[in-house]
């Protein structure tokens, strides 16, 4: 076990208020691999370059020597044919960074964010069929070459090509392999639970539990009255308000029968945090480490 | 298995055409009443919430609307200077050049192309 991790955003002011807290808090920081990258370089050949926060995170590592794992959206594990070059240019990147990190496990999201070759960066569903899980899994073991440990997280999707309680044994699927895990995102479960109508612990007591590594702890919004015509207001999962107590409520229910869990993610995103959130960053924190601590006693 | 897969890459196809569409569920409707695809898959196009495929289609535009600003200085500054006439243009651009830079320097420079061509067109 790790222990309670938090997110690095590659923004200054994100960086610079959350300073003594990345400091004091974290067992571990999580990272998005490709919000550290530069586009391709033509003058290069096309590979993908390090931008200036992959060496800020770098030089935490070296400082901390604490672990660091990965969690990207741009991979899109679940594109049906994704472009070759693109694929080897990112498994590329990602060798080199797993050398600088040292990431102890590498996940992306459920769905596809390249859909017929178009960067639409939003995880999107996926059919829930054996081909598809084919797919996914193929895309995780491509990631196992440069990171052995390799997984999805449980995305939000607004929208199912299916029904969402069918979602858990399409993870399992997915996940049936030696070295693919899950990254359980309840706050997504908690999102799409009240947006779908569906119970979220009916989803989670039915998902491969024993392929959980990672949690994630995260708090979020609801879309604006005037985004849809019909005035719907929708849950999002935006990762910039505090954890509410749905999680927190689901999170210590399903910690005993997460066996091979290795750490638990605090998960904010950049623009969001301002000096008065900072406290309550560092309250979710200990709060975290707290019903671990709890749940690892008894 | 390699039919299964032809399938699925015809759904991915008119999926992403759904999301950067004006409108996205008459596009999505309309996918699930092409005959090429297996009936499971029509009749789950036909299901799919329609205020989550706006929203999904929203969220889309938006996140290259932030890619965009990270990645062109000059579109920035025009949508500080004149928030109303860069998100009609942005709009048309998103409706016009398909999305494929995923980072933001790409998509800075695609959109400043896009907008030179259009004044040359002028």
């Amino acid at each position: 076990m790790i222990g309670v991790g938090l997110t690095l955003q590659p923004e200054d002011a994100y960086l610079d208020l959350l300073a003594g807290v990345i400091r004091e808090e974290p067992d571990y920081y999580e990272v998005a691999p490709e919000t550290l990258w530069r586009a391709p370089d033509p003058e290069t050949g096309g590979e993908l370059r390090p931008n200036g926060f992959h060496a800020r995170f770098a030089a935490l590592r070296a400082r901390t020597q604490r672990p660091f794992v990965a969690h990207g959206v741009g991979f899109s594990v679940g594109s049906v044919a994704p472009e070759r070059a693109r694929r080897a240019r990112w498994l590329a990147r990602i060798e080199d960074d797993a050398r600088v990190f040292g990431f102890e496990w590498y996940t992306d999201h459920l769905g596809a964010t390249v859909l017929d070759g178009r960067e639409l960066l939003l995880p999107l569903p996926l059919a829930m069929t054996a081909a598809m899980a084919g797919v996914v899994r193929a895309s995780l073991v491509e990631l196992q070459t440069v990171v052995p440990l390799a997984g999805v997280e449980n995305s939000v999707f607004y929208f199912h090509l299916g029904d969402p309680l069918d979602e858990p044994a399409f993870l399992g699927r997915i996940l049936d392999g030696p070295g693919l895990v899950l990254l359980l995102d309840l706050h997504n479960v908690h999102t799409s639970a009240v947006n779908a109508g569906f119970e979220a612990w009916e989803y989670v007591r039915r998902l491969p539990l024993e392929k959980v590594i990672e949690i994630h702890l995260a708090g979020g919004t609801q879309s604006d009255p005037a985004w849809l015509h019909s005035g719907k207001v929708l849950r999002l999962d935006s990762h910039d308000h505090a954890v509410p107590q749905e999680v927190w409520g689901l999170f210590e229910r399903v910690l005993p029968l997460c066996p091979g869990l290795r750490g638990v993610t605090l998960e904010r995103m950049e623009g969001t945090v301002g000096e008065a959130d900072v406290e309550p960053i560092r309250a979710e924190l200990r709060r975290a480490r707290r019903i671990l601590e709890l749940a690892r006693a008894r | 298995m390699h039919a299964e897969l032809e399938e699925l890459a015809r759904l991915e196809r008119l999926v992403a055409d759904a999301l950067t569409a004006a409108d996205p569920v008459a596009e999505l409707r309309r996918a699930a009443r092409d005959e090429s695809l297996p009936a499971d898959l029509r009749a789950a196009l036909e299901r799919a919430d329609e205020d989550g495929v706006r929203l999904s289609a929203l969220l889309v535009a938006r996140l290259r609307f932030e890619r965009l600003m990270q990645g062109s200085r000059a579109a920035a500054r025009w949508f500080e200077e004149d928030a109303r006439a860069f998100t009609e243009a942005f709009r048309t651009y998103h409706r016009s050049v398909a999305p494929t830079a995923p980072f933001p320097g790409e998509e800075g420079a695609r959109f400043e192309e896009w907008l030179a061509s259009r004044r040359d067109e002028v």
